[in-house]
């Protein structure tokens, strides 16, 4: 007979999950991982060694079928012809938005959820970040600052392994770095004709990503393959598949539940205390119920919302721990697509080989030290330069001998910046249970309102000026500034909706990711994010979800849970 | 409980994984995936198919490594505008193969797959200025013929296994990187036949 009653109970498997995952079971907890998705195998289902002339289109996809099953997925990168499968069908997952605001809402459904298939960028925040909502207004104030998650970070960084390199900037610290990827000749002269102009203001430096350089904690190093999102074999890029499930996995306490859609989290209204979650099978359809001292969400930013929000109750009429009427509040996405493009010129004897997994990184600038008069809070770039390759052909006069012997050699060296900025926190952009709408096992969908406003504008406009600027001051030709308009949610960044605050009345969770109201009840993913920042956010899940799960194992040992 | 046993086996394979050498990786590879792409449901007669045999030959002929004849270039395109084009596109491109060969017997009587390849490379230089004229005239126009043509058979070479172990001398696993390199210092692909 399965087991029904658990120490703690953790919701999702995916980048936060995972951390979760580990960090309670190596304290001692008895713990269940309840994932809504399949199992993954990657000597099954990891294709990082197929090549294209083994697919039915050639990397192109199948349009017709994408179109059905998949219309708001196809629209990230990674759901390609290879990868797809590691991102949910729209047909049996909706949501809806209203007319004229459109989101996109990226998901993955399977044991290591998105960090199968997450960008691996990984950048502390700072107290520029901490401080920004207390500072002009917008959003609450954190209730931690960078003394509190920095070890939390260190902690992180030793475990998943980090390659970059340290440039001693006060807003974005350093952290415990792997050996950093190289730049390409051309990165190198940019940063150079950067640093020239720019002095210490606007710094070019390698990604920061969690892609191992060296070998570490039994996982090998990059192989330069250089399509991490098909599944890596050697594991040299951090997911929870690689690394904290299967640390949990070590301890003999971990049990790992696919096919477990979680409705919601049941209330006990004696004791004031959530008593467990209530499960839908994923293949039975058969309701299920498990118990635990302690409930983790980490499901993602809008399905732990949702997960909150339908678990309602006479107590809880509009969801769960929301006495504030601040869950599904403050959804932000970071904004992306200002930028420019342009030629470096020389280099011609020089090529790249291996294909690095990253990019290069400029770190915000604007706000930093002086005050931006468009704008409030900043961005920063990612990007990179290389030699274009054969597909530069269909933009090429003539056919024949000569233009095969043109596409053998690399074609000229071009440099690209692409802008990600912060997004306030704005109540008005909200998620709440679509009253017709519900999924595949009958579980409500979500209503997503989501809009930019002006400050994010503003912000994608200065992204391509500024980025068109440092392409000139390094000696770029060609340059092409650029905006893209990409609705919200497409950057895959998508947090707040259950912020971390310093009082019940404006926020969902304290310092330590607890409910204010249900105080066994931990969200620990995007969801608890009271400002977003301009950094890839995943890093700092990881770190919140490891202080506090250690909070929360302390606290049952002081019996205050 | 069997649905947990996948992970033991994981975490089993990692220190193991870690010692394999790129060429071991490979072997794995091939037995992965060893399953090819297979031909879909057929847009192209077996003419038609040889037109664009030809045609995709002339740009990019064989030299010292093998052209798109070789690399199965034909199949692909079948594929693509059989199951991957909407209607319009499929539509233009069965409309450009057919007026191909129209003009080809018109003027050569013959027709393209039976013109000497000085005689078709002139048919193809006629038809790259058509597409040309009308990229300038209207940029928002659909794609031409040429266009079409020329592009499914760069994608459809660059990705054959002829394409990218003969000509491109794709490496499938690097195995280190060097963002500026001397390309007489870039080692010959390691694996069968250049894999």
């Amino acid at each position: 007979m399965q087991r029904r009653d658990f120490d703690a109970i953790v919701v999702g498997s995916g980048i936060s999950g995972g951390w979760a995952a580990k960090e309670l079971t190596e304290r001692g907890l008895r713990t269940l991982v309840l994932e809504a998705g399949g199992p993954i195998d990657p000597a099954r289902d990891y294709v990082m060694l197929t090549q294209p002339w083994e697919l039915h289109f050639r990397g192109w996809r199948d349009r017709a079928r994408q179109e059905r099953e998949r219309p708001v997925q196809r629209r990230c990168y990674a759901c390609d012809e290879w990868s797809e499968k590691f991102f949910v069908r729209d047909d049996q997952n909706p949501y809806t938005t209203p007319d004229g605001k459109p989101f996109l809402w990226i998901r993955s459904r399977q044991v290591g959820g998105r960090s199968i298939v997450w960008g691996r960028q990984v950048y502390r925040w700072s107290d520029l970040d901490f401080e920004a909502n207390a500072r002009d207004g917008f959003g609450t104030d954190w209730p931690i600052r960078y003394a509190d998650i920095a070890p939390w970070y260190d902690h992180v960084e030793r475990f998943i392994g980090v390659s970059g390199q340290e440039e001693n900037l006060p807003q974005l610290p350093d952290g415990r770095f792997l050996p950093p990827m190289a730049l390409t000749c051309a990165e190198q002269f940019v940063r150079d004709g950067m640093a020239r102009q720019f002095g210490r203001e606007r710094v070019l430096t390698i990604g920061r990503c969690a892609i191992l350089t060296t070998e570490h904690r039994g996982r090998a190093a990059c192989h330069y393959c250089g399509t991490c999102e098909r599944g890596c074999t050697t594991h040299s890029y951090f997911s929870s598949l690689a690394a904290t499930l299967p640390a949990a996995q070590a301890t003999g306490r971990l049990t790992l539940r696919p096919w477990s859609v979680v409705h919601s989290v049941v209330y006990d209204p004696r004791r004031g205390r959530a008593s467990g979650v209530r499960v839908i099978d994923g293949e039975t359809r058969e309701t299920l119920e498990f118990r635990g001292r302690i409930v983790f969400l980490c499901a993602s930013a809008l399905e732990s919302a949702r997960i909150l929000l339908n678990s309602r109750s006479e107590r809880w009429p509009h969801g769960l721990a929301n006495s504030s009427g601040e869950l599904g509040r403050n959804l932000m996405d970071h904004t992306m697509g200002g930028g420019a493009s342009g030629t470096i010129p020389g280099f011609e004897d020089r090529e790249v080989f291996g294909r690095r997994p990253n990019g290069v990184y400029v770190p915000r600038f604007r706000n930093v030290t002086s005050s931006h008069p468009d704008f409030l809070r900043g961005y920063a770039y990612q990007g990179g330069a290389g030699r274009a390759g054969w597909g530069r052909g269909g933009g090429m006069a003539g056919f024949g001998a000569e233009l095969k012997r043109a596409l053998r050699t690399p074609g000229p060296w071009s440099m690209n910046f692409y802008g990600f900025g912060e997004c306030l926190p704005r109540p008005e952009n909200v998620v709440e249970l679509d009253p017709e709408r519900v999924d595949a096992w009958g579980i409500p969908a979500l209503r997503i309102h989501c809009r930019w406003s002006d400050n994010e504008r503003a912000m994608l406009r200065d992204m391509s000026v500024a980025a068109a600027e440092m392409l000139e001051a390094a000696g770029a030709r060609d340059i092409s500034p650029y905006v893209q308009d990409n609705p919200p949610g497409l950057t895959i960044h998508e947090m707040g909706t259950a912020r971390m605050g310093r009082d019940a009345h404006t926020s969902v969770l304290n310092a330590w990711n607890q409910c204010w109201d249900v105080p066994n009840v931990f969200v620990t993913d995007g969801a608890c994010m009271a400002s977003c920042a301009n950094q890839n956010p995943s890093i700092t899940y990881m770190a919140l979800t490891a202080r506090a799960a250690a909070h929360a194992v302390e606290s049952m040992r002081r019996r205050e849970l | 409980m069997e649905r947990r046993d996948w992970l033991r086996a994981v975490g089993a394979a990692v220190p193991a994984l870690a010692a394999l050498t790129p060429d071991d990786l490979l072997a794995v590879g091939r037995a992965a995936h060893a399953r090819a792409g297979s031909s879909g449901e057929g847009a192209l007669t077996v003419q038609q198919q040889a037109t664009v045999a030809a045609i995709a030959e002339r740009i990019i002929p064989a030299t010292d490594t093998p052209g798109a004849r070789e690399a199965g270039v034909a199949a692909f395109v079948d594929v693509i505008v059989g199951e991957w084009y909407g209607a319009g596109d499929r539509e233009r491109f069965q409309r450009g193969l057919a007026e191909l060969d129209d003009h080809c017997l018109a003027f050569l009587g013959k027709t393209f797959v039976e013109a000497a390849p000085g005689e078709q490379d002139a048919v193809l230089t006629g038809l790259e200025a058509e597409a040309r004229a009308l990229r300038a005239a209207n940029p928002s126009a659909p794609r031409h013929f040429f266009d079409q043509i020329k592009g499914l058979t760069l994608h459809g070479y660059y990705t054959s296994e002829v394409g990218m172990r003969q000509e491109l001398r794709f490496h499938v696993i690097p195995g280190r990187y060097d963002g500026c390199i001397d390309p007489a210092a870039i080692p010959a692909p390691t694996g069968g036949g250049g894999l």
